[in-house]
């Protein structure tokens, strides 16, 4: 039996769980992308506004490590796909590694595998479906985009190229998954394990981009810029995506064949044969369940921090040596305003994978068995949205520890406490973080939304305008309400609110949780 | 049914959505006793139990646990009863020991102090394995292990023994032989009928959330049908049209059939006329009990 035998089943089986997932991930990827190409020429009718716009994003620093740099200032379309090129190629990368944990180790950790192996189905069968599913999906979120980015009135050409990059990226995150996918029995881990990468793969070409060009060349995401979709393409460089795809694909192969079905690369230590004193109650259970996922965020949380800090006052560099210190500041507060309000959407969805695996733990049926002890609801329901909003919080705290050491590392000029910058954005978290917690009181089949709100309101922030959504609309998203510390001042106002808004969600939640039946 | 019933249950109603899991259900389980709750999947077992647990809100009736109220009082009651589901989940990162001494603390009991290492002996338990790596029948047995470690006052036993082999089921019937001797009670739910029949004092048959039958296993017997395998050394009797005679199969000498009791006698006089070289009666298994109730109900329904 060929060890890719039965995959073209498991490939079906795969592309009916997906149908709604990918299709609705896809075209809200291809309108972001088809809204901003049709946004531009309004915003921007003269040629000589869209260069002074242009001009303007690549002099700003904090623009530049967010989106990267606008190659060819005078082209239409690198102005308009300036957020698209790396900041949302990231979400493509997300959908990506998604699709593919989801059909290798989630299924590997949930047993579904085995079930499958004992059929006629051969070992690399599952990674072999997934990637002709990858390459389904890149190819389908490639044409659709090249499609609609030139009926918005892009240059067809362009669009091409631009369709092929963001596919690219796709594939590079798949085979990223697929390897990390090898690495760990838990399929949380292995998550954790390709966001991390991904992670450093964003910021190696932001640092690339504002430092050391070379750097950015290290990043499939800096590849993204250099491909110059509407600039000076690079058609070369596109072939480079399936390339690294490929390598990545044989390595998981590889790194498949040496590891038994169920276990990481690691075999598995025994544990310890009883337990600790201290593992006696909800709460501690939770932080021993999720204390591994927090930490390794906890970790990437504060390297980030550090690499943002460390670029943030370099960009004064860039400026005229006559620059005024204060101008300066700003340019290092917008950078690290613009770096935090990304991060802190990113950083919400610890909150969101402490609610899904507490509605897992029920789904499965280890809820019941602590509810069947002297553990009362409450105390289930309260060790949940302690550690999802407290772990969110410190997350937050550790960015700006982060931000902060990097900054005072780099020499940076005093631009007020970073921590508090950082802090600013707590209480928004904990908002989206109660209607996670609350999505998951109003009963598990609701548990998606978890991962559904951070999105849907970083989307309503980052394309509200271009969007021309009235005013009331943006501002449903709590993240909107978050002042921009350090470039603005800390706000008791918006705080306060927020958090009021976050405990009378939490209260509703705990009100249905104690209602309802369970699972 | 008595005031100090330890579970007494009555008119209970639960619905999911349109869907009657449960139709007017009675219980009564008394102190002391091995309950056996039967019936087919879907029957409403586990829905009971849920509702008993104050996992599941009724819709209606009364339902009494240990004197109190399940939904309201659920947290204090749990810790005077153990709980072992049918298809068991752990927590794929914890070891089988953590997870033990978390149950057991999580019920107000020392594992120190319990029967906990007792019984991962008797019940052959790997504890420092991980959850991921349990087999179902291992999985099982990590429930099993920290029910009985303690001395509760009552457990409820969700088909216990799936994915358990024949050994380790002996184990389980000694330790609920021990805990009934020590004066627990135990709910025990099961469609592995052979073990309920073993250690049940009394049973109740439920279908379509409704109860069929409930009585001790000798008051349920009047059901049943004896069956009959007989040798004959003279012309095999035509039994096939004879009220009370079922399942009628002739092979060369060889007779076999089930018979009602009332038609017993008759049949037993033809067989010894015909010349018997050999007979063999086997008793009404539950199984067919179950079959029973459950076969009557259907055509009545019809």
């Amino acid at each position: 039996m060929s060890t890719t035998a039965g995959w073209r089943l498991l490939l079906g089986l795969a592309l009916r769980r997906d149908r709604v997932l990918t299709g609705v991930w896809i075209a809200v990827l291809v309108m972001m992308s088809v809204a901003s190409a049709a946004a531009t020429p309004s915003l921007y009718a003269a040629q000589a506004d869209r260069v002074h716009a242009a001009e303007a994003l690549n002099a700003s620093p904090a623009i530049v490590a967010l989106y990267g740099p606008v190659l060819d200032v005078t082209s239409e379309g690198e102005l308009a796909m300036t957020k698209m090129t790396v900041l949302y190629a990231v979400f493509v990368a997300v959908l990506f590694v998604v699709v593919v944990r989801r059909h290798t180790r989630v299924e590997e950790e949930s047993g579904r595998t085995e079930l499958v192996g004992g059929t006629a189905v051969g070992r690399n069968a599952p990674l072999a479906a997934v990637a002709v599913e990858t390459v389904l999906l890149a190819l389908a979120l490639g044409v659709l985009t090249a499609l609609g980015n030139t009926a918005s009135g892009l240059p067809l050409a362009g669009s091409v190229a631009f369709g092929g990059l963001w596919a690219g990226t796709g594939l590079v995150a798949a085979g990223i998954a697929a390897v990390t996918a090898q690495i760990s029995a838990s399929a949380r881990t292995c998550a954790g394990f390709a966001a991390g990468a991904i992670g450093v793969l964003f910021v190696l070409r932001a640092a690339g981009d504002t430092g050391p060009e070379w750097l950015s060349w290290l990043s499939p995401l800096g590849w993204n810029t250099q491909v110059g979709a509407y600039a000076a393409t690079r058609w070369w460089l596109l072939a480079a995506y399936p390339v690294l795809a490929l390598a990545l694909g044989a390595v998981a192969v590889a790194l498949r064949a040496r590891r038994d079905l169920g276990s990481g690369l690691v075999a598995a230590r025994p544990g310890p044969a009883s337990g600790s004193p201290r593992l006696a109650d909800a709460f501690t259970l939770a932080l021993r369940t999720s204390g591994t996922t927090l930490v390794l965020w906890m970790a990437a949380a504060g390297v980030m921090g550090v690499v943002f800090g460390m670029i943030a006052p370099g960009i004064g560099d860039l400026l005229d040596s006559q620059t005024a210190q204060s101008i300066i500041d700003e340019l290092g507060g917008e950078l690290v305003a613009a770096i935090l309000s990304i991060v802190a959407v990113v950083l919400t969805y610890f909150a969101a994978t402490v609610v899904a695996h507490t509605s897992r733990d029920e789904t499965d049926g280890r809820a019941e068995l602590v509810l069947a002890t002297g553990t009362s609801r409450s105390a289930w329901f309260g060790a949940t949205l302690l550690v999802a909003l407290a772990g969110t919080a410190l997350l937050l705290v550790m960015t700006g520890l982060g931000l902060w050491i990097g900054y005072v590392a780099a020499d940076g000029p005093g631009i007020g406490n970073l921590l508090v910058a950082a802090l600013a954005w707590v209480p928004a978290a904990w908002v989206v973080g109660a209607l996670a917690v609350l999505s998951l009181a109003w009963g598990t089949r609701w548990t998606v939304l978890a991962w559904v709100w951070p999105a849907a309101f970083m989307v309503l922030a980052l394309m509200g305008d271009l969007l021309e959504l009235p005013t009331w609309v943006i501002d449903l998203s709590p993240y909107t309400h978050v002042p921009a510390v350090p470039s603005e001042p800390w706000s008791w106002g918006s705080a306060t609110t927020l958090s009021a808004v976050a405990a009378v969600l939490l209260l509703v939640a705990w009100w249905r949780f104690r209602e309802r039946d369970i699972h | 049914m008595t005031d100090s019933a330890v579970i007494e249950i009555r008119d209970l109603v639960k619905t999911f959505g349109s869907f009657r899991a449960l139709d007017g259900l009675d219980l009564s389980v008394a102190p002391g006793e091995v309950h056996g709750f039967l019936g087919p999947n879907g029957a409403g077992k586990s829905t009971t139990i849920r509702v008993l647990l104050g996992l599941l809100r009724k819709d209606s009736g009364d339902v009494r646990l240990l004197g109190g109220d399940p939904w309201a009082d659920a947290a204090t009651l749990h810790r005077r009863l153990a709980y072992v589901p049918g298809d068991v989940s752990l927590w794929p990162n914890l070891s089988g020991g953590e997870t033990l001494d978390l149950l057991i603390r999580m019920r107000g009991a020392d594992p120190r102090t319990s029967r906990r290492d007792e019984m991962v002996e008797r019940f052959a338990l790997d504890p420092t394995k991980r959850g991921r790596a349990y087999s179902k029948g291992n999985r099982q047995k990590v429930a099993l292990v920290a029910a009985f470690a303690t001395d509760p006052d009552l457990f409820i036993l969700d088909e216990p023994t799936s994915g358990l082999d024949p050994l380790m089921e002996r184990v389980f019937n000694d330790c609920v032989a021990e805990q009934t001797a020590r004066g627990a009670t135990v709910l025990l739910s099961s469609h592995i009928l052979s073990e309920v029949e073993r250690l049940a004092d009394r049973v109740t048959i439920i279908r379509e959330g409704r109860v069929v039958e409930t009585g001790t296993l000798a008051s349920l017997r009047h059901l049943q049908r004896t069956r009959l395998v007989a040798g004959l050394s003279g012309a095999v009797p035509d039994l096939s049209g004879r009220s009370g005679v079922h399942d009628v199969a002739v092979d060369g000498a060889q007779l076999t059939c089930t018979v009602d009791a009332d038609a017993l006698p008759g049949v037993l006089a033809d067989l010894t006329a015909a010349g018997i070289t050999s007979l063999t009666s086997s008793p009404p298994s539950l199984e067919e009990l179950f079959l029973d109730a459950y076969r009557d109900r259907a055509g009545a329904g019809r």
